[in-house]
This record gives C-alpha cells, structure tokens and sequence, in this order.
C-alpha cells in the first residue's frame, strides 16, 4: 500500500471542534468507508484474513508489523466487525505511512510528531468512533473500563460483542453529547460539565532499531499536540478516546481504537495459570476444519478455553473437554455453565454441545477410533509441567492419541513451546501421525508452535510405534539433525 | 454427563477386556435445551454403539419411545432425529456413578462430570 497522506486543508476537524457534540449535518448519515486495523495472535494473520472475508467479504492486507491486519469497510456494516472471533483488538485508521522518513534528531523527530497531529485526518475516523461507541451501547455492552478484568469468581467484564446470535442493529446518526461517560446518574450539573469534556490517551508502540526516540517520549510528545488541538482532556485510565501511534520501522500508522478491552478474554470467566486467549483457539480451531458431526476432544483443557470457543463458533461438532486435575475440570464446568446462564439471558438456547471428564491423558477412557479431532495446549515445560516430564509425556500422549483417532480421516491441531521435545517424539510416530504445517505462534512472550497433523490410515496396535523401541543409530542421527535445525 | 460421551467411554481398569458399556447410576439427572441440528444428528448415528445408547437411555428412564434398532431411512425422519438428538445432547447426568460392567468398578459422577481416574494399582 502506498503512503496516502490527505491534503491537510481538505478535510480538517478545526480545532475546537468537540467529537463528542453531534452536527446535524446531512454528511453524518451518509456512508464512508474506512480502513481497520485489527490485531491478530502473531501467526495467525491468515486464518484472520480468512475469517474477515468469510463474513465481511473484505479484503484483508497483512502488515509487515507482525500481528496486525487491515481491510476496508463502510460505516453501514461496521457492526460486522464485532462479529470476528480471530481479532485481539480494532482500530479505525486515520492515517497510515508506508515509508514515513524520520528525522535523525530526537528533538526534530518529536517536533515534527507534533505538528502531525494537526495535520491529520481525523474526521472520518472520529465518526467511526462514534459509531462505534453507539453501536457498543445497543449491545447492553458493560463499560467496566480497565478495571473490569475477569476475575476468578465474579463476573466477565462483558467486552463488547462477540456473540454469534448478537443481530445487528440498525444505525442511527450519532447521538448528542450527553451520551458520553456516565454511568450511575451522578449530581446533574457536574455530570453535564464532565460529559462534554472528552479525555483521551495516547497508546503507542514502537518497534525497530533505527528509531532516536523511546514509545514513552512520541506518546508524550504526540499527545500534548493532540490535547492542544483539539482541547480534549488527557487521562490514562479513564479515556473516551484511545489514540493509537503504531510505529514498526519505517510504517506509522495512527488510529482510534474501536475495543476498550482486548476481545481475546471472551469466553472464560473463571481463570487458571495457563489459560489462552480465545483468539488462539479460533485460529487453531479453524485450523482443524471442525466438520458437522465431528467429534472433538481436548484431553488436557485446563480451564476449556478451547472446546468452549468450539462450541460456540463452530457448533455443529461436538467437543469433551477433559484433564486430570479437580480445578481444572471445575473451572471448565463454571466456564461452560457461566456462558449458558449469558446465552439464557440473551434469551438463546442455552446448552452446548460440551461435556467435561476427568482423566487421564496416557490413558484414555475412549473407545479406540471414536474421536475425529484431537486438539490441545499441551503443557509447556516453563509455564506448567517440566522439560524433564515432558521428554515422558510426549510419546505417550502421541501415542494415545493416535490411538482414540480416527485412522485416516482424523487430525490434531497441537499446540507446545518445547518443540525440541515435540519434534524428537513426532518423528518416531511416523507411521501414526503425519505432520502436515506448523504454524509459528507467540504465547504469554513465548514462542511456540501449532502443529497440524494428519492420522495416518494405520490401524494402532500394527505399527512399530505402539511398541516402545530401543534407539537405534538411525534415530540418534536424526535427532541431531533436528537438535541442530531447532537451537 | 451426557449421553453422547458416555456412548464413546469405557472402562480402562487393568486386565479389563469387556469395559463397555459402562453401567450408569444416576441419582440426579436434568433435562437441558440444546439447538437441534438434524444433520448433526443424523451424521452422528452411524458413529454411534445404537444398543449401548438405547440401554443408557433407559437406565436413565429417558428412552420413551426410542426403538431397539435403527429405523430405515432415518435421515429424513425428523421426528426420530428429534429423539434421538433428546437423548444425545439434552439428557445430562450430573451425580451418580459409571460401573465397569466386567470388574464392578465404580466411577463418580459429581457435577456432571465422570471422574475417570484410576488408582495406582489399577493402572
């Protein structure tokens, strides 16, 4: 994409001019179309862009800034994007520069970060944000601010959407300013007085090595212009509007962010220490293809962050969702039950096609070839279980798997940060398991791997791997072979 | 519980050759909506033990009307995939236990779910 910069005198929100306060001008109902940008787990981008064009039948664009997407959309579909189960976070662009030329000098770099903010145009992308804020307060949406993170026993903080059954709702010009943040009903006066004044943040992120500023000083810097200009009210943790300065070597692209709180926490109210975000298992669950009739297992699922989100997106399969430890399945079964009582609520039918077991995962209580797909976090040796239980566990795990998997038609979407492990055990299970792609992923700051793999037609209990084997000369060679590719 | 999965468990107690079906005895047992998918169903039956499905209804006291075997032509039929969807994904268990019909074993079942775990000496 090319760097598009508008001629500033163009289309220019004067300064003074307060977003918050509806125009009545004709312009505001008429349909513009915009670009937005999502952030997708690192990975993933393509099963993104696939969803977007599924159910927006946009085209998406790949960022080089790894993580992040964009498509076009006008304002009169703009709910849609509260449909997509693959995206972190969205933003309305307002602008964007392929190859923005920075200047060497810190103090003309944040000079000239200055009078970029009253070059900028903003005004269509504060209409979406409007919009926006419109739309998020149709859906009954729960403005909890920051402070509204799942806790272990309360309540999600309902971010705003996500639900497949959610109808969109028809769109209306914007509302007037009273609309803004109140949430009890506050003395009239100071609320009035509060409601128009718009506060806002500025967020950025700044990655590359050829940058003379810091994140901190272009968000300071950025900011006080943009306070300047447009007399807004700056506040980190109470914000109507977050602006977004995006920088990745030498692509900056400057938004509004359309989600107050990361969509990835959806489904799980009830937390454990590994818990994933719910995006990554849209991706790996798309990953796998669920068919109609499919039966899905996730035999290690902690808090079921996994078949829950199958559940609910691709429901015509059906999903068990099983691990040894009491918590574990506990906090599956408030999970499930705390989505029941909101899809009640919403006046949906509320039951899914969900069960929970305990058990244990070297030793399935499954009948042999009854499971379709078999997809699972499997335990990292830094952030649950060990590297050294993990050199055991791998084998046996493949092992059972293959076993409860259908020969021929089966698959496993298997996610792990020791690949050093995984690939050593992969490759002695060749005649059950044939690895297919591996898609790179980043976990909690960890790399890791997906790996989608096909259930050869070999019945189990006929090949050489359901026998342990003594390492041959052949197997040392090729592990080092691998040890060697992997470190 | 429901009654798809117990369809697909069985017993895993050391020397066990004849683990399933697992007996069910159920002290509470409840009735919840699920969306019916006729495909989903009528795609499910053939991967199915029919007998074993039939039995646990009735175990259960839920068979009503369901038929020993399979009725011709079930696919179009969706007034028996309506049943059969019933007793699948509807009827759940949520205390009671799971016996192993060979060794006597018995499994919990605590908040509907089948604790399947085996004590060192079973294994």
């Amino acid at each position: 994409m090319s760097s598009h910069h508008e001629d500033p005198a163009a289309e220019q929100t004067s300064p003074g001019d307060d977003p918050s306060v509806s125009s009545t001008c004709e312009a505001d109902s008429a349909v513009i179309t915009v670009t937005i940008g999502a952030t997708v787990p690192t990975g993933f981008e393509h099963t993104a862009a696939e969803e977007i064009k599924e159910k927006i039948g946009a085209d998406a664009r790949i960022s080089k800034d790894r993580g992040r997407i964009y498509f076009p959309i006008t304002t009169d579909k703009l709910f849609q994007v509260h449909l997509l189960r693959s995206v972190d976070n969205l933003f309305v662009v307002v602008d964007e520069y392929d190859r923005y030329q920075f200047k060497e000098s810190k103090e003309e770099m944040l000079m000239e970060l200055q009078q970029l903010a009253s070059k900028l145009p903003w005004k269509n992308a504060l209409k979406v944000w409007e919009l926006n804020r419109t739309l998020k307060k149709k859906k009954g949406h729960r403005k909890g601010g920051n402070a509204a993170r799942a806790k272990p026993s309360g309540e999600t903080g309902d971010v705003a959407a996500a639900d497949a059954e959610q109808q969109a709702p028809p769109l209306e010009t914007p509302p007037a300013e009273a609309d803004a943040k109140t949430e009890s009903a506050p003395d009239s006066e100071e609320a009035a007085a509060e409601a128009k004044l718009t506060k806002f943040r500025v967020t950025c992120n700044r990655a590359g090595d050829k940058h003379s500023f810091s994140s901190n000083e272009a968000a300071r810097d950025f900011g006080g212009a943009v306070q300047e200009f447009f007399q807004w009210k700056a506040d980190m943790t109470k914000f109507d509007i977050e602006v977004l300065l995006n920088i990745h070597n030498e692509e900056v692209v400057i938004g509004i962010a359309l989600t107050e709180e990361s969509l990835h926490r959806r489904n799980i109210s009830h937390f454990g220490p590994t818990t994933l975000r719910s995006t990554l298992c849209y991706g790996m669950l798309r990953l796998c293809k669920p068919q109609v009739s499919d039966v899905i297992l996730d035999p290690m699922c902690g808090t079921g962050a996994i078949p829950l989100e199958g559940a609910i997106e691709f429901n015509s399969s059906f999903y068990v969702a099983g691990d040894n430890n009491d918590m574990a399945v506990n906090r599956t079964v408030n999970n499930i039950c705390h989505i029941q009582k909101r899809r009640a609520g919403k006046g949906s039918t509320p039951g899914l096609p969900i069960d929970t077991v305990q058990w244990d995962i070297c030793n399935l209580p499954i009948k042999t070839s009854s499971v379709d797909i078999i997809i699972t976090d499997m335990p990292f040796g830094k952030r649950m279980g060990s590297r050294k239980k993990n050199w055991d566990l791998y084998p046996s795990c493949l092992r059972e798997m293959a076993r409860v998997c259908r020969p021929g038609s089966g698959k496993a979407v298997l996610l792990t940060q020791d690949k050093k492990c995984f690939a050593k055990a992969i490759s002695r299970m060749g005649g059950l398991w044939r690895k297919v792609l591996t898609v790179w992923v980043n976990v909690g700051g960890l790399h890791a791997g997906v790996y989608l793999l096909k259930r050869t037609s070999a019945t189990f209990g006929q090949t050489p791997e359901d026998v342990h084997e003594p390492r041959g000369a052949a197997d040392t060679q090729l592990e080092d072979r691998n040890d060697k590719e992997l470190s | 519980m429901k009654l798809l999965t117990h369809n697909m468990l069985t017993s895993h107690v050391k020397g066990v050759t004849k683990g399933y079906p697992l007996l069910i005895k159920a002290t509470e047992v409840k009735v919840n909506e699920v969306d019916f998918n006729p495909q989903f169903v009528s795609r499910m039956i053939p991967k199915l033990e029919w007998s074993a499905l039939v039995q646990a209804a009735d175990q259960l006291g839920h068979r009503q009307d369901l038929p020993g075997d399979l009725v011709p032509d079930y696919e179009k039929n969706e007034d028996f995939l309506k049943k059969v969807h019933r007793v699948l994904l509807e009827v759940e268990v949520l205390e009671g236990c799971l016996q192993c019909p060979e060794s006597g074993r018995e499994f919990p079942i605590s908040r509907g779910i089948p604790n399947m775990l085996l004590n060192e000496d079973e294994v």
